[in-house]
Parts: C-alpha cells; sequence; structure tokens
C-alpha cells in the first residue's frame, strides 16, 4: 500500500489548511479527537479527578463489586480489584501509562524510520541494501517474540516496555518514509534544489521531508493504536509495567484470573482500551481522508 | 457489523443435533491439569506434573498412602540391614503392560539407569540422579530381592524412593531412551492410550494390575475405564471447565473461585496440606539486613493471619520456622506477633526512626499477596515497592549460591515434597547452598545440619531438627510465612479419589457415579 | 515470473536467515536465567550432579562454540534436544504445528469470507448506512485486544450458555487417527462427521478471535480498491457498451478488485502466525506459539532459536507468495 505513487505537488500552505478544513467537517472523527482529548485530559487531571489514591489497598473491599451491584458502594462506583483498590481511580491513572507508552514508542519509532527511511530513498545503492536486510531480519521475527525476548534479557519496567515496542515498530515509518521518498526525489522542485548546488541533507530535510509527512502522521496514529494493544498483550504473557502502577493492559491482565467471579475488574479497563483505541483509528481514518485521499478510496 | 451472522452460525452449529458429539458410554474421568507432561520416560525428567502423569502408568518400589506415610509397593517388604544398606523383597507376579513378567533384574536396572553416570545412553546421566542421593551400588540377592547400599548413611531413602518409578529393561533396550519419551511400558493401573501433545493424555485401564499398595484399600484394577489429562494452563478457564462439568478434577483452583466452585450444585472443593513454605528472604550481606533488629522489624510488620484469611480464603498454614506444621520433626516454635508499633521501635533501635526504603522481588504470580505485604511494610515504616520479575531472572538473581548478590528483600518459596526437613532446611540454610537466598551463615547451624542428615535414630533426629528450628527463629534470616493448601475442584459424581499433600493425582482408586 | 527474479528471492532468504539466527541466539544467551537452575527447581542435587546435567545439555561449552554448533547442525537440519521434552525439537515442534496452521488457516478463511462480501457490498453501496457500519465495525475490529475479546466469547458461549467447549481442540468420545494432522480434514477423511462438528465447535472461537483483526484489514482494502477498480475506464465502458450491472462488476470489476486482497491476505497471515500465541493461551489451544513463550520463560534454547527460524522462513516464503499471486492474478504486472 505504501509504494503507491503519485505525482506530489510543491509545499503549500493553503493545501494544509484546506485538508484541515476537511478533517474539521468529519464530525465522526472529530468526535474521536475528542474522546482522545478527554483521555489525554485525564491523564494530566488525574489528582484531580480520581476519586480514590489508585493505589490504595484494602482487603476487605477486596472484589467489590460495582456500585449498582448488590453489595457495591457509590464511593467505588466500578467497584474493586482483587487488593481492593478502586477500578475507577485506577482506569484513570491507568490512562497515563497507555497514552505515555503509544506516544513515546511512536515518537522514537517515527523519528528513527524517517532518518533511516529518508537515507535509504534517497542515497539508494548500498545504504538501501543495508538497511533493507535490516528491515527483513527484524520483520522476520515474530513480534511477540521479540518483545518477549527483549523484556527477558533487559528485566521489566517502563523504560524497558517502551524500549520492547519501539525497537521493532520503526520499521514500518521507514518503509513509508522510502517509498515515498523515492517518488519524491525525481521530482522536478527536488530536481531543481539539487541544480542550485543544495547539499543532500538540506535536499532531504527542507524538499523532500515535509512533502511526505502526511502518510507518515496518518501511519503513526494508526500504529499508535496498535502499540496500545500491543503494551496489553505484553502485560497478558507477564511482561507488564511493574506494580503497584496501574496500566489498563495489566489491569485486564490480572483481572483475568477473576472473570468468572468479578468480571467487573477486567472488564472496565477492557472497555476503556477500546474506547481510547477505537477513537485513535477514527479520528486517524479521518486524518487519512482528509490529508491523504488516494489511501482511503 | 459482521459479527452477527457469525454469531448465528455459531449458534446454528451448537444447536444442530447431528454434529454434537455422540452420548458416550462409560464416562471418562477427565483432570483439567496445568501443564502437559514434558516426556513419557519416569527417569528423564524434573517436574512434579510430569511425574503426576507418569505415576498413574508406572509403579515405584514404594510409594505414599493419603496420610504421605511411606508404604511398600513393587517392594513386598523392605528391611534395613545396615545404615548403609537396604533391602527390597521384590513382589511376585507383576505385569507389565506389554504382558511380561516383572523382575528383580528390572528394579535394578530401573535404579542404575537413574544413578549411574552416562546410563542413560549418549554419554546422558539421568536428571533424577540427585533424587537418588549417595548410591553405592544396585545388586539382586537371592533372586527376588534387591540391594541399595549407600556411600554414606541417607536416612531419606526410603522417603525419596516413591520418586523412582520401575521400567522394563527388554522395552527400554529395545527402544531405547529416545522410545521412552513418547513411549510407555509401565507395572501401573493405567497404560497409555493416546497423547495428544500440548493437549490430552489419554490412558486407559490396565486389566491385568496386580493391585497397587496392599496398604492403601481398594486393591485390584483401576475403577474407571478411561482417564484423560486434559491440559487447560489458564485457571479462568480451568473452572470454566469444571463448571461446565466438561472435567472432573482441576487442580491449582485459585481462592477466590473456591466459594463459586462451592455455591456450583454439581461441584464441590477438596483440599489437602500442601508442602511449600512461603518466606520473605531478606539480603544479610545488604546493608539494612545485616541487622537482626530491621529483620525482625519486618517479621512484627506483617499480618499473617489477615492475608491468609482474606487473599488465601483461610487456606494456609502459618509457620514460624521453615518446616511445614506437617513435616518431620516440626515443632511449636516461639510465634512473631503483628506489632507494626513495635516494628517501628526496633527500626529506630536499629538507627532508622524515619524508616528505610526497600524493593521487594516476587513472580508474577504472588503479585497480588506480594502487594499486600508490602502495604503492610510500608504502613511499619518499612517502605516497599514490589518488582515482578520471571522467575529464571529471580533465581538468578537470588540463588546465587554463595556469591555476592544484590536485592534487598524476595518474597518466595521452596517445596518439601517428601516432607522430610533434608529437603528443605540445608538448600534453604547452611552457609551458600543452593536456596540459601538470604545469604546466610551459621557454622554452628551447619554443623546440626549435617548431622541431621545422617541421624539415624528418628527421635534424636528429629530433635536435631527442633534445635536447628529454634536458631533460626532467633535470627531471622527469613520472615517464615505460610505453608498453603492445595486447592482441587472435583465434580460430585467423583468418589474414591482424595488430594496427595505430594500433589500427585493418583487415580487408581477413583470412580465416576 | 523471471528465473533471476526468483534466484534473487531465494538469494534474500539466505542474510535474512543468518540474521534471525543470530539475534535469537544472542538475545537467549544474554538473558539472564540458567536452564540448569529452572531444571533443577527446588530438588536436592550435589554440585558435581549439576555439573554433569550442564555437560548433558552442552551448557558447559563457550557461547561462540555453541553459535557455532548450532549453526553447522542446523544447516543439516538438526536443531537440537530439548532440554525438558528430552527429544529433538523438530520432532516437538512438529507436533504442534498442525494445530497452529489449523487454526490460522480457519482464521484466514473466516476473514475471507467475511470480509470480502462485505468489503464489496460496502463500495457498491457507499455511504449507505450499510457501508458506515462495515467500516466503523471494521476499525471496531482493529481495537480490541485478541486476549480480552477472547475472554469475553469464553464468557458468553462456554460459560453462560453453555454451547460452545471452553478449551482444547476436539473431545475424546471419537478417535481420530493423524494423517495430516489437520483435525477438520482428517475427521472427513475418515468419514467421521460426528467428530468434524466437535472439532468445528472447537475451532470457532479462537478462530474468530484470531481472524478479527484480519477482517477489518481485509474488508477495508477491498473496499479500497474496489472503488478504485469501479473508477477505472474499463469498467465505465462496459458499463457503456450496456453489459448487465452485474456481470461488469463480477466478471470485471471484482477481479481486478481482489488482487491488493489477495496479497494483503498472504503477508498478513505471516502476523497471523506470529500472533498466535496469545489467543493459544487464552483457548488452551494445543499449538505452537504456547510452546515457544513457554520455552522462552523456560530458557529452553534449542527450541526458541528452531521455532524462531521457522517463523522468519515462513515470513519470507509467505512474502514471496504474494508476489507470485500479485503475478498470477494481475498479468500485467511484470517483477
Amino acid at each position: 500500500m505504501t509504494d503507491v505513487t503519485l505525482a506530489h505537488t510543491p509545499p503549500a500552505d493553503s493545501l494544509f489548511r484546506r485538508n484541515l478544513r476537511d478533517f474539521r467537517r468529519n464530525r465522526l472523527a472529530m468526535a474521536s479527537v475528542i474522546v482522545v482529548l478527554i483521555f489525554v485530559i485525564m491523564t494530566v487531571a488525574a489528582p484531580l479527578i480520581a476519586p480514590h489514591d489508585p493505589n490504595q489497598t484494602d482487603l476487605f473491599r477486596r472484589l467489590q463489586p460495582p456500585a449498582w451491584m448488590e453489595g457495591g458502594d457509590w464511593a467505588f462506583v466500578l467497584g474493586c480489584d482483587g487488593l481492593g483498590r478502586d477500578i475507577l481511580s485506577r482506569i484513570i491513572y491507568g490512562a497515563r501509562i497507555s497514552i505515555f507508552i503509544g506516544v513515546v514508542v511512536i515518537v522514537l519509532a517515527t523519528g528513527v524510520g524517517i532518518l533511516a527511511g529518508l537515507a535509504a530513498g534517497y542515497f539508494r545503492g548500498w545504504v538501501d541494501v543495508v538497511i533493507g536486510r535490516v528491515v527483513d531480519i527484524l520483520l522476520g521475527f515474530p513480534y511477540l517474540i521479540f518483545a518477549i525476548g527483549l523484556m527477558a534479557m533487559m528485566g521489566p519496567g517502563l523504560f524497558n516496555i517502551v524500549l520492547a515496542l519501539a525497537y521493532k515498530e520503526w520499521v514500518i515509518p521507514c518503509r513509508v518514509v522510502r517509498g515515498e521518498t523515492l517518488a519524491v526525489r525525481e521530482l522536478e522542485y527536488v530536481e531543481a534544489a539539487r541544480a542550485l548546488g543544495a547539499g543532500s541533507g538540506h535536499i532531504m530535510w527542507r524538499e523532500i521531508l515535509p512533502n511526505i509527512m502526511s502518510p507518515v502522521i496518518v501511519v503513526a496514529t494508526i500504529r499508535m493504536a496498535n502499540v496500545i494493544i500491543l503494551e496489553a498483550s505484553l502485560s497478558f504473557l507477564g511482561l507488564g509495567v511493574q506494580p503497584p502502577t496501574a496500566s489498563w493492559g495489566s489491569m485486564v491482565s490480572d483481572g483475568r484470573a477473576f472473570i468468572l467471579e468479578a468480571w467487573w475488574v477486567s472488564t472496565f479497563p477492557g472497555l476503556a482500551i477500546v474506547l481510547l483505541v477505537l477513537a485513535i483509528n477514527v479520528a486517524s481514518q479521518g486524518l487519512r481522508d482528509a490529508f491523504d485521499p488516494r489511501f482511503s478510496e | 457489523m459482521n459479527a452477527l451472522p457469525r454469531l448465528l452460525l455459531a449458534t446454528a452449529l451448537a444447536t444442530c443435533p447431528a454434529l454434537m458429539p455422540a452420548a458416550v458410554v462409560a464416562e471418562d474421568l477427565i483432570v483439567g491439569f496445568t501443564l502437559d507432561a514434558d516426556t513419557l520416560d519416569p527417569a528423564n525428567h524434573r517436574k512434579r506434573e510430569t511425574e503426576t502423569v507418569i505415576r498413574n502408568i508406572y509403579d515405584g518400589l514404594l510409594t505414599r498412602d493419603p496420610d504421605m506415610r511411606v508404604v511398600p509397593e513393587i517392594a513386598e517388604a523392605m528391611t534395613q540391614v545396615s545404615p548403609t544398606v537396604y533391602d527390597f523383597k521384590i513382589r511376585s507376579g507383576i505385569k507389565f503392560h506389554d504382558g511380561t513378567e516383572m523382575t528383580a533384574e528390572d528394579v535394578k536396572f530401573t535404579l542404575d539407569r537413574v544413578t549411574v553416570e552416562g546410563a542413560m545412553g549418549d554419554g546422558q546421566t539421568s536428571p533424577r540422579q540427585g533424587l537418588m542421593g549417595p548410591v553405592a551400588s544396585v545388586e539382586i540377592v537371592d533372586g527376588d530381592t534387591v540391594r541399595i547400599t549407600l556411600k554414606e548413611p541417607w536416612p531419606i531413602l526410603p522417603a525419596m524412593l516413591p520418586n523412582q518409578q520401575i521400567v522394563s529393561k527388554a522395552f527400554v533396550e529395545a527402544n531405547g531412551t529416545a522410545g521412552m519419551a513418547t513411549m510407555s511400558n509401565g507395572t501401573g493401573p493405567f497404560k497409555l492410550g493416546e497423547w495428544r501433545k500440548g493437549d490430552a493424555i489419554i490412558l486407559q485401564r490396565f486389566d491385568d494390575y496386580y493391585g497397587g499398595a496392599p496398604d492403601i484399600a481398594p486393591v485390584g484394577a483401576a475403577c474407571v475405564e478411561r482417564v484423560i489429562f486434559k491440559i487447560i494452563p489458564e485457571s479462568a478457564s480451568r473452572v470454566a471447565a469444571l463448571l461446565a462439568g466438561d472435567v472432573h478434577i482441576i487442580n491449582e483452583l485459585p481462592t477466590f473461585s473456591i466459594a463459586q466452585v462451592k455455591a456450583n450444585a454439581g461441584t464441590d472443593v477438596m483440599t489437602v496440606n500442601g508442602t511449600r513454605s512461603f518466606f520473605l528472604a531478606m539480603n544479610l550481606q545488604g546493608e539494612v539486613f545485616d541487622d537482626l533488629k530491621v529483620r525482625q522489624a519486618a517479621a512484627h510488620a506483617i499480618d499473617k493471619d489477615l492475608i491468609i484469611d482474606r487473599i488465601l480464603d483461610g487456606t494456609a498454614a502459618r509457620i514460624e520456622g521453615i518446616l511445614s506444621p506437617d513435616a518431620f520433626g516440626s515443632s511449636e516454635l516461639p510465634a512473631v506477633s503483628y506489632d507494626p508499633e513495635k516494628a517501628k521501635a526496633l527500626l529506630a533501635e536499629a538507627g532508622y526512626p524515619d524508616g528505610i526504603s526497600i524493593t521487594m522481588d516476587t513472580e508474577g504470580a504472588f503479585k497480588d499477596t506480594a502487594e499486600a505485604i508490602a502495604s503492610m511494610l510500608t504502613n511499619a515504616g518499612i517502605r516497599t515497592t514490589v518488582a515482578v520479575g520471571e522467575s529464571a531472572q529471580l533465581t538468578e538473581k537470588w540463588r546465587t549460591a554463595g556469591k555476592p548478590k544484590s536485592g534487598d528483600m524476595y518474597f518466595s518459596s521452596w517445596g518439601n515434597g517428601s516432607l522430610d526437613p533434608f529437603d528443605i532446611f540445608t538448600p534453604t540454610h547452611k552457609t551458600n547452598d543452593r536456596g540459601n537466598s538470604a545469604g546466610y551463615a551459621n557454622p554452628a547451624l551447619d554443623a546440626l545440619l549435617d548431622q541431621a542428615a545422617v541421624e539415624m535414630d528418628a527421635e534424636k533426629r528429629a530433635g536435631m531438627y527442633r534445635e536447628a528450628e529454634l536458631m533460626i527463629n532467633a535470627d531471622q534470616p527469613y520472615v517464615y510465612l505460610w505453608v498453603p493448601q492445595d486447592i482441587y475442584g472435583v465434580s460430585k459424581k467423583l468418589s474414591g479419589w482424595a488430594p496427595s499433600a505430594d500433589s500427585r493425582i493418583n487415580l487408581h482408586d477413583a470412580c465416576i457415579n | 515470473m523471471s528465473l533471476s527474479r526468483l534466484l534473487e528471492r531465494l538469494l534474500q532468504l539466505i542474510p535474512v536467515l543468518l540474521g534471525v539466527s543470530a539475534i535469537a541466539f544472542l538475545m537467549m544467551a544474554l538473558t539472564p536465567g540458567d536452564p540448569v537452575q529452572i531444571i533443577i527447581g527446588d530438588q536436592s542435587i550435589t554440585p558435581e550432579q549439576e555439573a554433569e546435567l550442564r555437560r548433558g545439555l552442552g551448557l558447559d561449552r563457550s557461547l561462540l562454540e555453541r553459535f557455532f554448533i548450532f549453526l553447522r547442525n542446523a544447516l543439516q537440519f538438526d536443531f537440537g534436544t530439548s532440554y525438558y521434552h528430552r527429544r529433538p525439537v523438530s520432532d516437538v515442534i512438529a507436533e504442534r504445528l498442525p494445530a497452529t496452521i489449523e487454526l490460522s488457516l480457519v482464521a484466514l478463511i473466516v476473514a475471507l469470507v467475511t470480509a470480502i462480501p462485505l468489503g464489496v457490498l460496502a463500495a457498491i453501496r457507499k455511504n449507505s448506512i450499510l457501508d458506515r457500519l462495515a467500516t466503523v465495525g471494521s476499525l471496531l475490529g482493529v481495537s480490541l485486544p485478541g486476549f480480552w475479546f477472547g475472554l469475553l466469547l469464553i464468557m458468553l458461549f462456554a460459560v453462560q450458555l453453555q454451547i460452545l467447549p471452553v478449551s482444547g481442540r476436539i473431545g475424546y468420545s471419537s478417535e481420530v487417527p493423524t494423517i495430516t494432522g489437520f483435525l477438520l480434514i482428517d475427521t472427513l477423511l475418515h468419514r467421521d462427521l460426528a467428530a468434524f462438528g466437535d472439532a468445528l465447535r472447537h475451532i470457532l472461537l479462537p478462530a474468530i478471535t484470531l481472524g478479527l483483526p484480519m477482517t477489518a484489514i481485509l474488508m477495508r482494502v477491498t473496499r479500497a480498491s474496489m472503488l478504485e477498480v469501479l473508477r477505472q475506464d474499463y469498467v465505465t465502458f462496459a458499463d457503456a457498451k450496456g453489459l448487465s450491472r452485474r456481470r461488469v462488476l463480477f466478471r470485471h470489476a471484482l477481479k481486478n478488485a481482489l488482487i491488493p486482497t489477495v496479497s494483503v491476505a498472504a503477508i498478513e497471515t505471516g502476523s497471523l502466525l506470529g500472533g498466535n500465541m496469545i489467543v493459544e493461551a487464552v483457548f488452551g489451544w494445543p499449538g505452537l506459539g504456547r510452546l515457544v513463550v513457554e520455552s522462552i520463560f523456560l530458557r529452553n534454547y534449542p527450541l526458541v532459536q528452531a521455532a524462531v527460524l521457522l517463523y522468519a522462513v515462513t515470513y519470507v516464503l509467505l512474502n514471496f507468495v504474494a508476489d507470485i499471486l500479485y503475478t498470477v492474478l494481475n498479468p500485467r504486472v511484470k517483477l
């Protein structure tokens, strides 16, 4: 899908504005952006909104049901987990981890991917071959096995989760950037810049990169949704964040043992993941429709 | 949304009678089990779950009754000739599954295969060699008696012998160690039907079974025709399978599922005292826990009873030393009270009036309990962060056998399947031994443990372990926590089966009504 | 496809496999944790016996030596002995592989069978309610964490309604002697309809869970390429010629529109195989994915290395298949 090549137009602010206007008109996409924003606000204002300390254990509230069920308590609306901690507060704080991991992994991966992709697409030759082989090797390695292996090697911890996820993630933006660069580098205005004696660095950063950012951003948002799910998968395999930190992935996976007796422990954080990921996906679909129409239809 | 047609399809398939499995005539006994067997070769593994399966196919010289007493099985009688010589008279008329007669020759072959270096073929030694202690030789005397000679006295030989199962010499020689991994020819109550790797092990009743240990009634062929070990690693799925009536026994029933399984009409819960002691190892080579007062503070900070009551649902026995209350040589010890104020006072005396900050390592499976302990420690001034690690990593970090170690505290456990102190006391407390995670070193205790290991007089030996327990109780290298029960979920259709403390699931006497 | 292109493709396999092996080896070697200690566990052993066990597993050799032994043996298709099963790794993997392949293929079929009609319909009735529902549905499909969705399915169909089994591949009332290793095929070859139905009931939930994200992706690809094709000149031309709408759609448009769908499906099948481990764990499916994850935690080096190599070969071959499909379906593309 990334090999599709179309003629590119030189940079123009007006185009960006028009795209933005298109995006704003897409109601579903705007609603999703608002949902994402609400989650982001939640991460910042967590101490203000959360009704309880997310790590406060109370063994006498172990597996307390949600407020509307028998045995529930409105002070703990969504019930309590296996250590009597408030699930709602943990979901609010957990948003921090999920969003942090999603953003940091994607920023890291996209940065590395842009550098490698630009180099491969612009210089071609042996640079392209070497980067291509590295990409092949990483893609040939099943994602989860790679992540599990890295986590086992480096030990648990938030930083290592980010690394384990980013190590391979850069391959995707790299492929996109390379394909786009290959197409753009032959265009007239790039040729013109080269004729004027601009250096490779200047051409890559100033002439090529701005023109290929749309697909990169679109791909980055989609992958961010995916990274949030992958973090949950790592938790499921026992390689999630360290306690007592709440992350949605670890809440779902710790709660799955109770699913027969206390469905609420894993169901609510699961819904939170679905809501956030869905919102990001819908928003990125909107972005793609507005900024990069050749992908959408 | 495209799920709807699929849901309809699913419903249609499920309700279409032609596609439902045909009714079974004689009901199979199905065990929902956590792990598949690694191999079916009794001499080539080192795992409890594997032994549980093998134990239904192969019998041993000796076995354990439901009360963990060692009784003769293939051996008719055991005589201790001297502290280092044991004679086993072999029962006659025992048949292997292929119909051949079992002889003393097979017993000697089996024991040699385990104890002699390189006896597994290809230059390999049995990984179970370590479970047989200092065996010097195995000989046949008088045709039907097998004599085991030890290099030095080892009083727990009878307690360890149920770990070895008798194989057929001719069968091993014909199929090799490679063949033994997937084929079997034992003398046990069941023979191998089909092994669907990773999914199920299907066993069939052996009709020519000699009956098993005479001390464990009933004696005779097994009650059910087929037994199936169905592998279900996810605990929620295992419980769901029991509640749905798909299986009759499940192991490792989580404590929070007890109420639900009891409330369900067709199922019940069975427990047996386990053999695994849980403890907090404190790094005695570290900066804070080299002080006895700090270790005592940690011990006073933890409300064991509350955790046993709320998280373990009352299914554990608290301990003040390393030994389970059921173990040989265990005795009543001075109890450490739950007293957070005293803990704070002890910390202050040790020079930490503002408390200390530490990290507690544990495995993912014990995260909940570890976090509960951590919050208790924190309340008493020992601010504790839980760090969950993988068991392989933690083992390397903490079980350094004398080499320097990092880390503050380790929430861990040690199993003691034989319930003999030798098996748990020595590895966890002797200086620089394998499981001495605390890095405890006490020459007086080392000498006492060495002495107890070879003491033949049971009463004297028990006294030595009592003395040893008092030593460690005073030094507090670990905070000794509890010994959990093994919890099983069972169908009410099941009869004649009770769980066993060594966590084996012997299905010889089990029936389905 | 030209012969030289084929050769080039095969040659590409070599650096990829070498690189993957080296990374897998290094990763396992640098990971803390000693297989010997894990094997012994809490049971008693003397230091001499421990050393003997280490020697028996070949772990007394140096890292470099072990890597070269691995490479040399791997070239002869000997991947060593599994530390726990005490049998050749290739045997152990071969026993678990059919279950994984069967599950992946059924998931693929579920995905294709739902995604293509829905994608085509959505494209033909662009902007209709159906189109929107399908779009939202596909977005939801890629937003559900697999293990969570699987657990919900178990809760509903196995625990509440009790119409589908909780786990496993097939019941135990019938014996199905192995022919292909794929139960759905073997039961039919034995003309055992009851067993076939039973196997189908077992595979349904895991296949749906595994196939859901792929369904979503394939639907979007089909819809997009169908729209693209419908705009092409020859379709407009055929329309103008007065050919029936149905004939145009199915004879001309669909065939061309499916090219991207099929090649994306081939590539995604690779990630299906790699993503299996979570679904296998949830549904107790006796496949390779679960075995590999367990083996990493147990530091069963030979098995992990062989499995990773197998995944890499599959990945390269599937890309290869995608290329070929692309050429066969679309003769205009010359590779």
